[in-house]
């Protein structure tokens, strides 16, 4: 893939420098990269690779050009309002470099078709608005093996991190669990708006490195930005064995529609407390509706004492036990304190079933509270 | 005292301020403390089984915490980071 006499003037000046050079402007026209959300970090982000020759980006956006975005969103211009983002993203950029391509993705990306949109590129930067969007796009960035790199922010203050398949840790490792609502977004919370340029230009700076493999990438190092201290900080944090994505034993092994919210805060309701299950036990529902309780602790544990007719299916094995479930049933998770019965729920959530509770308190709550006759084994 | 730095989305519990003073000898102590200035601040960071919040990381300076009893010097920063989502 060689320039053409164009090209080489338009790049000059990357070919001027010797870590880029043709061989790594060639590179760059050989790279395709995604870039999630044409907004604040999407318009910087996407301006700057497509003016850096990245030879194929990809825009994701569904939504429409508001007039509030324009504070911030350089891609647009006042006469844009009311267009589709991801349409005249691909105009001004097309605009900006007629040598490359511009592919526009004007879907809302979901876990049902994130890997089908993710699976042709190199690369991925993440510059989403909801938290649920940046979790669905770290896992579909580790389970397909893409480098990321993801960056977002708040009122005065930004974060970025990339992620490389087998040299660090990924998103799911620095934050494991998503809190949709306890985090605002900048249309809640208000944001500054030279803020994303500042971390969309970082992010396009990222991924010219990496593709180019040049310096040193933010590989489990979190960057922070206070935009009114000026102040810039690094914090290193690792990967976890137990990450649900990319740790030894992951809970997430694909991508459904239901797990297009796998970042969502556990919903309080799903947990019954022991005067609830007994309830539930007794009358089950209308119509002979079933109820299946799985018991998620050691197969020693359950031997001591169980609640009647428990099946049991421990935690580490659910994820392939899942389809004994019967799949009409509701689904109550317990164990012996509560935490593996929230994480057998969580699981079975992102592996698409609904109708799931588990036990708050676990078994030691049911003895205290319901029946002091059940026997709980200890852990361990 | 400890300065502890505060991410934007739990200033509402510090009147606006990016960073406070704390005492502690240990995270815990540093949290009970930070409760009893700013209230409600702490079960924005640690849950019902005091476990740090998924949401949320504690670093002692460029050092991730991993559990409430470490221990802190009166030298040391404490920066509380929490997940952004904007874009």
């Amino acid at each position: 893939m060689t320039l053409s006499d164009s090209e080489r003037e338009r790049y000059s000046r990357h070919l001027l420098l010797p870590e880029i050079g043709a061989a790594g402007q060639e590179k760059l026209k050989r790279a395709r990269v995604l870039v999630v959300g044409a907004g604040g970090l999407g318009s910087p982000a996407s301006l700057y690779l497509a003016a850096a020759g990245i030879g194929t980006l990809g825009i994701v956006d569904h939504d429409r050009v508001d007039l509030s975005n324009l504070q911030r969103q350089l891609l647009f211009a006042t006469a844009d309002v009311g267009e589709s983002k991801a349409r005249i993203a691909q105009a001004r950029l097309r605009a900006l470099n007629p040598d490359i391509t511009v592919i526009a993705h004007e879907l809302e990306l979901r876990g049902g078709n994130a890997l089908e949109v993710l699976r042709p590129y190199d690369l991925v930067l993440d510059g989403s608005d909801r938290l649920a969007t940046r979790y669905l796009v770290n896992d579909a960035c580790v389970l397909l093996g893409k480098p990321l790199v993801s960056a977002a922010i708040h009122r005065f203050e930004g974060q970025a991190m990339s992620y490389v398949p087998g040299r660090g840790p990924c998103y799911r490792c620095l934050f494991p669990e998503s809190a949709e609502g306890l985090v605002p977004n900048c249309a809640e919370a208000g944001v500054l708006g030279v803020l994303p340029g500042v971390l969309g230009a970082l992010q396009a700076t990222e991924a010219i490195k990496l593709v180019l493999g040049l310096g040193e990438a933010l590989i489990g190092r979190l960057l922070t930005y206070d935009a009114l201290a000026m102040q810039w900080r690094e914090f290193r944090f690792a990967r976890r064995e137990d990450c649900a994505v990319c740790g030894t034993q992951p809970t997430i092994l694909g991508l459904t529609d239901a797990t297009g919210e796998s970042g969502q805060a556990p919903d309080r309701a799903a947990r019954l407390k022991p005067q609830q299950l007994r309830r539930l036990l007794e009358s089950p529902g209308q119509a002979g509706e079933a109820v299946a309780i799985v018991d998620v602790r050691e197969p020693r544990e359950f031997s001591v004492g169980h609640l009647p007719g428990a099946v049991n299916i421990p935690l580490a094995s659910l994820s392939e036990r899942l389809v004994e479930i019967p799949p009409h049933s509701s689904v109550v998770f317990v164990c012996r304190s509560g935490n593996r019965s929230q994480a057998a729920r969580e699981l079975a959530a992102r592996a698409g079933r609904t109708e799931l509770a588990d036990l708050e308190g676990g078994l030691l709550a049911w003895a205290a509270m319901v029946d002091p006759a059940m026997t709980v084994a200890p852990f361990k | 005292m400890i300065t502890v730095r505060v991410p934007s989305p739990l200033r509402s519990y510090t009147a606006g301020a990016a960073q406070v003073s704390a005492s502690g000898r240990t995270v815990a102590e540093l949290l009970g403390d930070l409760e009893r200035n700013h209230p409600g601040m702490r079960f924005r960071m640690i849950d019902e089984q005091e476990r740090i919040r998924p949401h949320i990381r504690i670093f002692i300076n460029q050092r991730e915490v991993h559990a409430l009893n470490e221990d802190l010097r009166s030298s040391d920063e404490v920066h509380l980071i929490c997940a952004l989502s904007g874009g």
